[in-house]
């Protein structure tokens, strides 16, 4: 089945130095990832490396068996691949209904793309509601669920968050993640990078954790989640000696 | 500042003495040696006369090493383009110009005057143009010289584009030029030395700590406000004396001898050329560039074709060669000891 | 009373012109960030192509348009292929394509002094010295055609541009770059188109203009200064508030030159330039240039 297999990815920007340094890594169908990571361990390269917004300087990505590396972005959206970006970056002076259109932009079928707004807006009601809002006017969350939903526009079969969560509130982010939660039950491949880590692997099968550009491990969410090395480095359970100094 | 500062150097210097004595001779010998030919020149003119047209030459080459070098000051080492420096020009030549015509005072003893009163004015504009940055501060410059081209166009004192005459009392043929020579000469040596002070001195340090980043500059506690505006300040001084001289040298002021936009371009292609940063690159671009252009001038005659090639070089400077000569025989370690002043 | 009615009348026929000259400067900063400071050397171009056209094949130069609105668009492409098509994510890009462009408006006006000489030129169609009468006021023909004409070119763009796919891309691009790429537009040829389409409304203001203004190659430096009050007072790529600034200091470049004398009314556009820059750079309607 559609299987995304990443291999030996070595990346950067510009001519600044590698982020990612020979990483591979197998998503396969179906299923929800969480990357998480320190900053600078290269989660966001990695997604813009699949979204093809970054071209690797060495390695391959396949996908379905094809390689898709090389590929310009709105080439890999047409094999069903949708990137939703960490700053929600919307098209500010357009309407909501305007933003969605945008999202179904490489299907030249428009009347294709207003059955499927419509479908959305039964799905999201909020955002029919504030369909002829500009974008600029919506709140955090409410950008947030219009840029994913840009990207459900395409009917994707894989789908790559990255940081939802960033700068919303708690309740927002739970809002959130109930959204990503109706993404995993129709059967989506999702692929979530998360500074939120706990929040992150609770809501994944997998757990894949990256570290200077190169996978640390991959494990089932759950044990990532219990892994006592995780707690401590990511998940703001500090050992003993922090605390000590903490209480100094 | 990754560069190295003098006194950084010096350490070394005292480190390998063998190396760097004969070095450090190259490195004031070739300068000093050039200066003593440059004040030395004039005499084969009193001399033997038939040097007018040389002479000519290098005082072109010196008011333009004084303006790029200027330039550099703000453009190099702060990272803020502006797009007409020539505004100084105009404003040194005019106001020396004027007091002479009403006053009958020589050029010669207003020109430092003068140039107090550019830089003053660099400061005033300074002040509140350089509140804006990168394209927005490039298009605020060429409005100011267009603002001022508009301006002496329409004043009636100064005989509006017409201009004005300056009935100056000169020497006979052979010696005419001479005094002005001199004079631009000091001015010249005075600008680069400025410039190299400022390059070896913490406020040079500021200045192009903010070319990189600014907020971080700032950030780090230097005033970047005070002397972006300071730099620009300075940078007006040497272009205002030499406008003074100038415009007694040609005995005419007219808006179109001292504004035209492509003065304040080929400034910054000059600087460019040369190595935006350095001290030395701006006056080794203003002197190539004024080569070049004889040289168009002499073989095809077209003063046309004169502006295509100034616009064709900058624009291959820029997208082809952004570091210039000496920024990048620098950067390959091939830059001569007497060019490397920083 | 009548006067100053008809020096309203005066400015307004000649707003449509200027609202058509900066528009396309203001799409191709809205697009690219480029401040394209040959635009004005380009309208030049396209008006000594009509003046030429006009000259050896007595072609109206309303009908050049023809001509002058492709031919320019072409050129719009070929420059931002050579120049700044593999340079758009250089960190210093909008520093660097102020001065190449201001460099290539110089090259321009070197080229246009070779070919044509540096005598003031315009082309003369019948209609170019007939006023209208209206009652007590008068406007030239000229004026009236020319801004008839680009109000409408510049609906047709703004109509484009919010109901074609690739308008709507190009908007796209201009509010938001990455995200358009997110969502599969190719923000390279966006950039290629757009920077055509703004020099081929470049083309037709040049045409416009051969018959209502004279011109000769350095001129472009008056007009540059006149084109960036315009599209900055408008507000950077802000295709309505460049039509509103053209509007407004052509009416007041209209009084300015009835009462002070002509020469002064460039310092009109100058000075309002010049304070906007200083007090509001981001314009009426518009964006800041840079952080």
């Amino acid at each position: 089945m559609g299987t995304l297999v990443v291999e030996n990815i070595v990346a950067g920007y510009g001519s600044g130095p590698n982020i990612l340094r020979g990483l591979s890594l197998t998503i396969e169908a179906g299923k929800t990832y969480c990357i998480i990571g320190p900053n600078g361990a290269g989660k966001s390269t990695l997604v813009k490396v699949i979204a093809g917004l970054l071209k690797p300087r060495e390695g391959r990505i396949m996908y379905k068996g094809e390689p898709i590396n090389g590929l310009r972005a709105d080439q890999v959206l047409q094999r069903g691949i949708c990137y939703v970006p960490s700053d929600r970056s919307l098209f500010p002076d357009m309407t909501v209904k305007e933003n969605l259109r945008m999202g179904g932009y490489i299907l030249r079928n428009s009347s294709l793309v207003e059955k499927r707004i419509e479908q959305i807006f039964i799905q999201f009601p909020i955002l029919k509601e504030k369909r002829s809002q500009m974008a600029k006017t919506l709140s955090g969350g409410q950008q947030q669920l219009t840029s994913i939903a840009r990207a459900m526009v395409l009917k994707p079969e894989l789908i790559m968050l990255d940081e939802p969560s960033l700068g919303l509130a708690p309740k927002v982010v739970q809002q959130i993640f109930g959204t990503i939660a109706i993404l995993r039950d129709q059967g989506l491949t999702i692929l979530l990078v998360e500074q939120n880590a706990r929040k992150g692997l609770e809501n994944a099968d997998q757990g894949v954790v990256l570290d200077l550009g190169m996978n640390s491990f991959e494990r089932p969410a759950v044990e990532v989640l219990h892994d006592p090395r995780i707690q401590e480095l990511y998940l703001g359970k500090r050992s003993r000696p922090l605390q000590a100094e903490a209480a100094q | 500042m990754i560069d190295k500062t003098s006194s950084e150097i010096a350490v070394q210097a005292s480190r390998h003495p063998h190396i760097s004595k004969t070095s450090l001779w190259l490195k004031k010998g070739v300068p000093t040696g050039a200066l003593v030919v440059l004040a030395l020149f004039p005499l084969l003119q009193i001399a033997f006369d038939g040097y007018n047209y040389w002479l000519h030459m290098l005082l072109y080459v010196f008011l333009y090493v004084i303006m790029a070098t200027s330039w550099n000051l703000i453009g190099g080492y702060a990272g803020y383009i502006s797009l007409g420096h020539n505004v100084f020009f105009g404003i040194g030549a005019y106001l020396s110009g004027m007091v002479f015509v009403f006053f009958q005072i020589s050029p010669f003893l207003t020109a430092p005057i003068t140039g107090l009163i550019a830089m003053l004015g660099g400061l005033l504009f300074g002040l509140i143009a350089l509140r804006t940055r990168g394209s927005t501060f490039i298009i605020s410059t060429i409005a100011l010289v267009l603002l001022v081209t508009e301006l002496l166009d329409n004043w009636k004192l100064t005989g509006g584009t017409n201009g004005l005459p300056m009935s100056m009392i000169t020497l006979e043929g052979q010696y005419a030029k001479i005094p002005y020579y001199y004079y631009l000469l000091v001015i010249m040596v005075l600008s680069i030395f400025t410039s190299y002070l400022i390059r070896h001195s913490k406020f040079g340090l500021g200045l192009r700590a903010i070319s990189q980043d600014e907020i971080k500059t700032e950030v780090a506690g230097i005033p970047t406000r005070r002397y972006k505006i300071l730099a620009f300040g300075i940078s007006g001084l040497f272009i205002g004396m030499a406008g003074a001289i100038w415009g007694s040298y040609l005995t005419y002021l007219r808006p179109s001898i001292f504004l035209p936009v492509n003065i304040g371009t080929t400034i910054v292609l000059m600087a460019i050329l040369g190595g935006k940063g350095t001290v030395s690159g701006p006056a080794i671009g203003a002197a190539i560039m004024i080569a070049v252009n004889e040289f168009v001038v002499a073989k095809l005659g077209a003063t046309e074709l004169n502006i295509v090639v100034t616009g064709l070089i900058l624009i291959l400077v820029l997208l082809y060669f952004p570091e210039g000569i000496v920024g990048t025989l620098k950067a390959k370690n091939l830059l001569p000891s007497f060019l490397d002043w920083g | 009373m009548i006067q100053i009615i008809q020096v309203l009348i005066l400015g307004l026929a000649l707003g449509g012109v200027y609202a058509l000259m900066s528009s396309g400067m203001t799409l191709i900063f809205g697009v690219m960030r480029i401040v394209n400071l040959a635009h004005a050397a380009f309208i030049i171009m396209a008006a000594y192509i009509s003046f030429w056209l006009f000259k050896v094949w007595r072609v109206d130069p309303i009908v050049s348009m023809a001509v002058t609105m492709p031919v320019m668009f072409l050129v719009g492409v070929l420059y931002y292929r050579v120049l700044f098509a593999s340079r758009a994510d250089n960190p210093r890009f909008t520093d660097i394509t102020v001065l190449v462009t201001f460099a290539s408006a110089l090259v321009i006006e070197g080229v246009l002094s070779y070919l044509f000489t540096g005598i003031y030129r315009s082309t003369s169609p019948v209609y170019a010295t007939r006023p209208f009468l209206i009652g007590p006021f008068f406007v030239p023909q000229s004026q009236v055609y020319a801004t008839l004409i680009s109000i409408a070119l510049i609906v047709s763009l703004w109509l484009f541009l919010q109901y074609t796919r690739v308008g709507n891309a190009i908007r796209a691009t201009m509010q938001n770059r990455n995200s358009a790429q997110v969502v599969g537009v190719n923000v390279a040829l966006v950039s290629m188109l757009s920077f055509g389409i703004g020099l081929a409304m470049a083309g037709a203001a040049g045409s416009l203009l051969s018959f209502i203004f004279t011109f000769f190659p350095s001129k472009h430096v008056a007009w540059i200064g006149m084109l960036m009050s315009l599209v900055v007072l408008g507000g950077m790529g802000s295709l309505m508030g460049a039509m509103l600034s053209s509007f407004l200091l052509a009416v007041i470049a209209s009084y300015v030159s009835f009462y002070w004398g002509p020469t002064w009314a460039p310092i009109t556009f100058y000075l309002a330039l010049f304070l906007i820059l200083l007090f509001r750079p981001q314009g009426l309607l518009g964006k800041k240039m840079d952080g």
